[in-house]
C-alpha cells in the first residue's frame, strides 16, 4: 500500500518533469531549436535506434566498455587482494594506488593518444585506467573487513590455505568487492566516453560531440537520454547483484 | 590400559615481549577420560584461551605436549576434535545446513552424504525446521546450536568449547546447558568446557579444573560428586554451595595475588 503510493508519486514527478519540458518547448518559452520538445526527442530516438550505423557506433562503445571491464575487473581485484593480504607489499604500494585514485585520469589522455594512437585500444586502455584504481582500493579495503574469527574457524576445521582463500576470503569480501566493481564500471564508462568525445572516429561519444557542435539538439538530447538510460540500467543490474551477494552479510 | 582421550603434559607457553618473557601457561598437566565432561574456570588472563588454542593445534607450545588419542597435536585435527567458540562464528553467507556441512566440504565428503549428516545434526539440536535459514535470521541461542552441530559433524570424539554460552542471556544459557548435557548423553563425546560461570561449570561437569594466573597453571582439581542426570534443585544443595564457594575463594585469591 505505502510502496504503491510511493511508486505512484515518483512516476508522477517524472511525468511532471516531462510535461514541463514539453510545455516549455510547445509554448516557445524557449527556442524549440535549442530545446526540442520531449516527444520530438523521443521520436528522434526511435529513428536513431533503427539506423544501422548508429547501432554500430553504440556497439563499438559497448565493446570498448566491455573489454575494458573484462581487463580491469580481474586485474584490479587481484592487485587489491594482494595489497590487502600481503601486509608488507600493501604498506609499500597502497598509498600510491590511493593517491592515483584522486588524480583526474583525463590528464593522461594526451599521453595515451601519443602512445597508442587514436582508436579502439586507446579507448579500452583509458577505460581500464579509469576503472582499475577504485577496484583496487575497495578490494584492499574488503580484505580487511574479513573477520579473523572466520579464518580461525576454518583453520580449526582443517581448511588448507587455498580453501581459506576460496571458501572464506572470497565470499566474505564479495559484497564490498561488488561495490568496487560497480563504481569501476561507472568510471570505466566515463573514461571511454571521454576518450571518444575528445578524439575519435567511432562510438557514441563521438556522435554526441559532433551533434553538439552542429547544434543538432534533437539528436544530442536523444543520445543523452539513451546513454543515461543504458548506464542507469547497467548500474542497477550491478547493484542488484551486489544486493544478492550481500544477502545475510549482517554482523 | 586407561581410556584417556586428552592428555596434557607439562604444557608451557611463553610469549616474548619487549618487557621480557611472559609465561602464559606454566607446566600444565591434566588428563581427561573418554566420555568425561570437564570444565576449566579461572580469573581473566589466566591463559584459558591460550590453552584452547594449544589444544586445537592453532598454536605450538613452547614446551610440553598435548596428546589426543595418543597423538601429539601439532596442527588442527578436525577428525578428532570439534571446536566451538564464544561467538557462534557461523559464515553469514551460508545457510544453517551449509554451515554445519562446511567442515565436511573441506575434506571432500560426498555432497549428498554431507547434506544428510548436516540435517540429522540440525534435527538433533532442535533446528530441523531451520535448515535453510541464514545466521542473520536466527537468534543467538539458535546460532550456538548450529555451531554445536557443526562441531559434531565430523563425528569427533572430543568437543572443545570456549565459553560457548557466555554471550547468551541467563535463561537461554541455562537451557543450552541442559541441551548440551542431553547431546553429550546421546553422543558420548568427551567435552572440555571453558567458562567464566561457576554455576555452569559445576552443574555441567564431572570435574572442574581451577586455573590460577601469572603464570597460568592449574591450582586445584574439584570432582563434582553429584548424580546424573543433574537437576535444577541440585544447584541449591549443600555440596553445590560448598564447591561454588571453594572455587570462588580460589579465584579471588588468584585475582588479588
Amino acid at each position: 500500500m505505502r510502496l504503491s503510493v510511493l511508486l505512484g508519486a515518483q512516476t508522477g514527478f517524472f511525468l511532471l518533469l516531462a510535461i514541463v519540458w514539453e510545455s516549455i518547448s510547445r509554448l516557445e518559452l524557449a527556442d524549440p531549436r535549442l530545446l526540442p520538445s520531449f516527444l520530438t526527442v523521443l521520436g528522434v530516438l526511435g529513428d536513431l535506434l533503427t539506423q544501422r550505423d548508429f547501432l554500430m557506433d553504440l556497439g563499438i562503445t559497448g565493446l570498448e566498455v566491455g573489454v575494458a571491464f573484462i581487463i580491469a575487473a580481474p586485474l584490479g581485484v587481484s592487485i587489491g587482494f594482494l595489497l590487502g593480504e600481503k601486509l608488507f607489499l600493501g604498506q609499500i604500494l597502497s598509498p600510491m594506488f590511493h593517491f592515483m585514485l584522486s588524480v583526474p585520469q583525463s590528464i593522461f589522455l594526451p599521453i595515451f593518444m601519443l602512445l597508442l594512437g587514436i582508436g579502439f585500444l586507446e579507448k579500452v586502455v583509458f577505460g581500464v585506467t579509469h576503472a582499475i584504481f577504485v577496484i583496487i582500493v575497495t578490494t584492499t579495503a574488503a580484505v580487511r573487513t574479513v573477520p579473523r574469527d572466520y579464518v580461525t574457524v576454518a583453520r580449526t576445521f582443517g581448511a588448507t590455505p587455498r580453501q581459506i582463500y576460496l571458501r572464506v576470503y572470497l565470499p566474505a569480501m564479495l559484497p564490498v568487492v561488488m561495490t568496487g566493481l560497480r563504481l569501476g564500471m561507472i568510471f570505466n564508462i566515463i573514461g571511454v566516453l571521454l576518450a571518444e568525445m575528445d578524439a575519435s572516429r567511432a562510438g557514441i561519444g563521438r556522435r554526441l560531440f559532433s551533434w553538439g557542435e552542429g547544434f543538432q539538439l534533437d539528436l544530442l538530447l536523444a543520445g543523452i537520454l539513451l546513454v543515461s538510460a543504458l548506464t542507469i540500467i547497467i548500474n542497477e543490474v550491478m547493484r542488484y547483484c551486489e544486493h544478492r551477494a550481500a544477502r545475510g552479510h549482517v554482523a | 590400559m586407561s581410556s584417556e582421550v586428552i592428555r596434557v603434559e607439562n604444557l608451557s607457553k611463553v610469549y616474548s615481549t619487549r618487557e621480557g618473557d611472559f609465561h602464559a601457561l606454566d607446566k600444565l598437566s591434566f588428563a581427561i577420560e573418554e566420555g568425561g565432561f570437564v570444565s576449566i574456570v579461572g580469573p581473566s588472563g589466566c591463559g584459558k584461551s591460550t590453552l584452547l588454542q594449544l589444544l586445537t593445534g592453532l598454536l605450538e607450545p613452547t614446551s610440553g605436549q598435548v596428546l589426543i588419542d595418543g597423538i601429539e597435536v601439532r596442527k588442527p585435527l578436525p577428525e578428532k576434535t570439534g571446536v566451538m567458540f564464544q561467538d557462534a562464528t557461523l559464515l553469514p553467507w551460508l545457510t544453517a545446513e551449509e554451515n554445519v556441512a562446511f567442515p565436511l566440504s573441506l575434506c571432500g565428503t560426498d555432497k549428498k552424504e554431507s547434506q544428510r549428516r548436516a540435517r540429522d545434526l540440525l534435527k538433533l539440536v532442535g533446528l530441523g525446521d531451520f535448515i535453510n535459514h541464514r545466521p542473520a535470521e536466527l537468534s543467538g541461542g539458535m546460532r550456538q546450536r548450529v555451531a554445536i552441530a557443526r562441531g559434531l559433524v565430523r563425528d569427533p570424539r572430543i568437543l572443545l568449547m570456549d565459553e560457548p554460552f557466555a554471550a547468551l542471556d541467563e535463561q537461554t544459557r541455562f537451557k543450552m546447558g541442559e541441551e548440551l548435557l542431553w547431546i553429550w548423553q546421546e553422543t558420548r563425546k568427551t567435552i572440555l568446557f571453558i567458562t567464566h560461570g561457576l554455576t555452569e561449570a559445576i552443574y555441567l561437569s564431572d570435574t572442574v579444573l581451577v586455573m590460577g594466573t601469572k603464570p597460568g597453571r592449574i591450582i586445584e582439581v574439584i570432582p563434582v560428586d553429584l548424580p546424573r542426570p543433574r537437576t535444577f534443585e541440585m544447584i541449591s544443595s549443600e555440596f553445590f554451595g560448598k564447591a561454588r564457594n571453594r572455587i570462588w575463594k580460589l579465584i579471588q585469591e588468584e585475582a588479588e595475588a
